[in-house]
């Protein structure tokens, strides 16, 4: 019975631990459809592809391009170091918020890695 | 395009050996048929034999770059060399299925050959829990995701490698990796085995404990060498993101973790007999788990695996696993009676809270794992990265390097003074560390609590070497020939401390670049300079080169009189796509990690990342690997031989409860 009891308390600090941590720290992973008919309140993390014609600025620093999920588009810009294999064809992750004049700023841009010999974009390929 | 039928027709054949072996395993052991149950053995043996042969089959395909085979055309090309040519065979999905098959297979026949000992029925059913295992997988190889798929027309060359993945990182992060996803089978058809035998003793334990500790000790590298890896390839300053595909890797490593501790106060005191089989099932269970993550695409991860059918077979096959393992244990656990725990402050007392903390952090990182699943049923789903990690993490990363710190000293059964006592050198690490610390200015709790603590515990395993050699100082015999002696009789003792400072070496790593990395984005012009964290840079200027089928464009910089060279590597072949390759310069304090973010003209964009004290993650876990591997060759220590006096005591008492 001890350890039942004991067993509970551990249980709960655990749960406590895990709902707090998760409570203070899950961002919504949305898509663009979502985004635009409901503007989210803090960061997001989003899908997509990357279109051609991207543009750079800050002597290759800083990056502006499409990202496309289905018909959806979204004009992502992002300042930071660039992730390998960058370039139209890729999906990436962008972790952000949406700016002024409807452009998404990435705090965190990540391009989905090939793993495994797979050829990594059959599609831009 | 013989080969692929041989290949086809060996895994086919292998598939009818394996339904044979569990079938006659099962029934064997069922009826208790001594003459039958080697039938189901040799059955195991030969399906074991006939998948060497269709690897081999495979291997020989991509050596001999036979096209007619797609698995051949998608992975290799004529220009790849010769061993990334032989890693293609476990680089694709269906090779990756086969080869983790082929582990199973040859560490199930070298687990299955010795357990004569474990009588008929134990040993039947093992071998039949294994075969249904390898049938599993068999049955993927054979109807789902051949590796020996014939193309209509056949190409003169093959599509190729990515350039990330042409590295040698490549040649040895995986193999090592689901080898030690794999072996975790192994253990698992012993427990079910012992729990479907109704049997009370420990002897699947003491029989599998060595596949469990080669397996941990495999991915344990294999994490490593991805870290590394990441580290060293992908160029952006760090080796874990929390990434789906990371974590599940983690998971089952995490469960045999607190196995290997565990283990320990069931065969001492013959405690804790169902929690380890929990522990076994769960490792398992979390392995395939794991594979089902990784290869169905469910979880979005940075790691793109090609989405395949095999998803839906291996959810499946994980329902059967939890269904078949949750009644097992449900059906025969009540029967298993453990010696209760009788003082909190114990050894087993802390085995016990070492367990529910590892088997916490593990279902905290389960939890940021499915998180997205779970809330993607009722809505727009969450996610969450490094931040709830070490939110959650660190609570519980904290009580672990705490009992890392006082654990291993503690007696068995009950704590006295004498060891209140033997606390004061940790005790003393620990203070002085932490005026150390407070003297050189530091105020974040972070390092203020985990680095202390790390050098309580780095102090009570180095004490342990240092009794060790005083007592050998008096056995006589001269000095270094009685340590030797005296190490060789309490090999596990030694090795297990040994393997505790490794880990300790290796948190040092990773606390040190967690929280002391600093990073700059600078753009420069020829002759600029920039100073980070005390490093002087100067910048001189870019060159340019054509290498093969890649131009390489390199920044060069000095510090000091030695010149570094991040470089950004172009490939015209694939779309001109662009890769970092970056200039790490590592001394044991920090590392200095330049990456080439882009040019104009002749200025670069450079992002600069100090990480102290990376270095020390790669020492520090070859040195747990070591430590395992000394505490555990050759024969059996005595120590494990022998039962102590106490377990023999409580065994009647488990027969009339």
């Amino acid at each position: 019975m001890r350890w039942v009891l004991l067993g509970a308390v551990v249980v709960a600090c655990l749960g406590y631990l895990i709902y707090s941590a998760t409570g203070a720290s899950a961002e919504y992973y949305v898509t663009m459809a979502q985004m635009r008919q409901h503007p989210p309140q803090g960061e997001v993390r989003v899908l997509g592809t990357v279109q051609g014609g991207i543009r750079t600025f800050d002597a290759g620093r800083g990056i502006e391009f499409t990202a496309a999920q289905g018909k959806d588009q979204l004009q992502v810009s992002y300042v930071g170091t660039m992730p390998e294999i960058f370039k139209p064809g890729v999906q990436v992750v962008v972790d952000g918020r949406p700016g002024a004049n409807g452009v998404f700023v990435a705090r965190s841009l990540q391009t989905k890695c090939p793993s495994k010999f797979t050829a990594a974009t059959p599609a831009a390929g | 395009m013989l080969l692929a039928q041989i290949g086809a027709a060996l895994l086919l054949a292998a598939l009818a050996l394996g339904l044979m072996s569990a079938l006659v395993g099962f029934s064997s052991g069922y009826v208790q048929d001594p003459l039958l149950a080697p039938v189901a053995r040799r059955a195991f043996y030969a399906m074991a034999a006939l998948v060497v042969a269709a690897s081999a089959v495979l291997i020989w395909a991509l050596l001999s770059r036979d096209f007619a085979l797609a698995y051949v055309t998608e992975h290799t090309d004529r220009a790849l060399s010769l061993p990334l040519t032989a890693a293609a065979f476990y680089g694709g999905q269906e090779g990756s299925l086969l080869y983790w098959l082929l582990c199973v297979c040859v560490l199930g026949s070298v687990s299955l050959a010795a357990a004569a000992h474990l009588g008929v029925r134990l040993g039947a059913y093992a071998t039949g829990f294994l075969a249904l295992i390898c049938v599993f997988f068999l049955i993927m190889l054979v109807l789902v995701e051949t590796p020996f798929a014939l193309l209509s027309v056949v190409p003169t060359d093959g599509l190729g490698l990515n350039p990330v993945l042409r590295d040698g990182g490549m040649l040895i992060h995986p193999p090592f990796m689901l080898a030690g996803f794999s072996s975790y089978a192994v253990p698992f058809s012993f427990a079910m085995a012992t729990l479907l035998a109704g049997r009370q003793d420990a002897a699947w334990m003491r029989h599998t404990r060595r596949i469990a500790l080669i397996g941990w000790g495999l991915q344990g590298v294999g994490l490593m060498l991805g870290m590394w890896w990441a580290y060293h390839v992908l160029g952006w300053g760090g080796y874990w993101g929390w990434d789906p595909v990371e974590n599940v890797a983690l998971l089952p490593w995490l469960a045999t973790t607190a196995y290997l501790h565990s283990i320990q106060v069931q065969e001492r005191r013959g405690q804790l007999r169902v929690w380890n089989l929990f522990l076994v099932i769960l490792a398992f269970l979390l392995s395939i788990f794991g594979t089902y993550i990784v290869r169905s695409g469910i979880v979005a991860s940075v790691h793109s695996f090609a989405v395949s059918p095999l998803g839906p077979w291996f959810y499946g096959f994980l329902a059967i696993c939890v269904v078949a393992s949750g009644v097992l244990l449900a059906w025969r656990g009540p029967m298993l009676k453990s010696a209760p725990l009788r003082s909190p402050i114990s050894r087993e007392g802390a085995y016990l809270a070492q367990n529910v903390i590892i088997v916490g952090i593990t279902a905290a990182i389960f939890w940021g794992t499915v998180l997205p699943l779970v809330t993607g049923m009722f809505g727009t789903p969450l996610v969450v990265g490094a931040p709830y990690y070490d939110r959650a993490g660190a609570p519980l990363f904290v009580l672990l390097l705490l009992l890392l710190a006082i654990g291993p000293s503690v007696p068995w059964a009950r704590a006295g003074r004498t060891w209140l006592r033997s606390l004061r050198w940790p005790l003393l690490a620990l203070v002085g560390c932490l005026c150390v610390l407070l003297a050189l200015g530091q105020r974040g709790a972070g390092p203020l609590i985990a680095l202390p603590l790390l050098a309580a515990a780095l102090a009570g395993s180095a004490m342990e070497f240092w009794r060790g050699g005083r007592y050998a100082r008096r056995l006589g015999g001269g000095w270094p020939h009685s340590a030797l002696r005296l190490a060789r009789r309490r090999r596990r003792h030694y090795g297990a401390h040994l393997a505790h400072i490794g880990f300790i070496v290796a948190v040092v790593g990773i606390a040190g670049s967690h929280f002391w990395q600093s990073s700059a984005q600078v753009d420069l012009n020829p002759g600029q300079s920039v100073t980070v964290s005390g490093y002087h840079l100067v910048y001189q200027g870019l060159s340019q080169a054509r290498v093969g089928d890649h131009l390489v464009t390199a920044a060069h910089l000095s510090l000091g009189d030695e010149s570094l060279q991040p470089e950004q590597v172009q490939y015209a072949s694939l779309g001109q796509q662009t890769l970092p390759r970056v200039a790490i310069r590592s001394t044991p304090w920090a590392d200095l990690y330049l990456v080439l973010d882009g040019t104009s003209g002749q200025r670069a964009s450079l992002t600069i990342f100090v990480n102290p004290l990376v270095t020390w993650i790669w020492v520090g876990i070859p040195v747990m690997v070591l430590g395992l591997i000394l505490g555990n060759v050759g024969s059996p220590p005595p120590e494990l031989e022998t039962e102590p006096a106490t377990l023999k005591r409580a065994r009647p008492a488990v027969a009339h409860s």
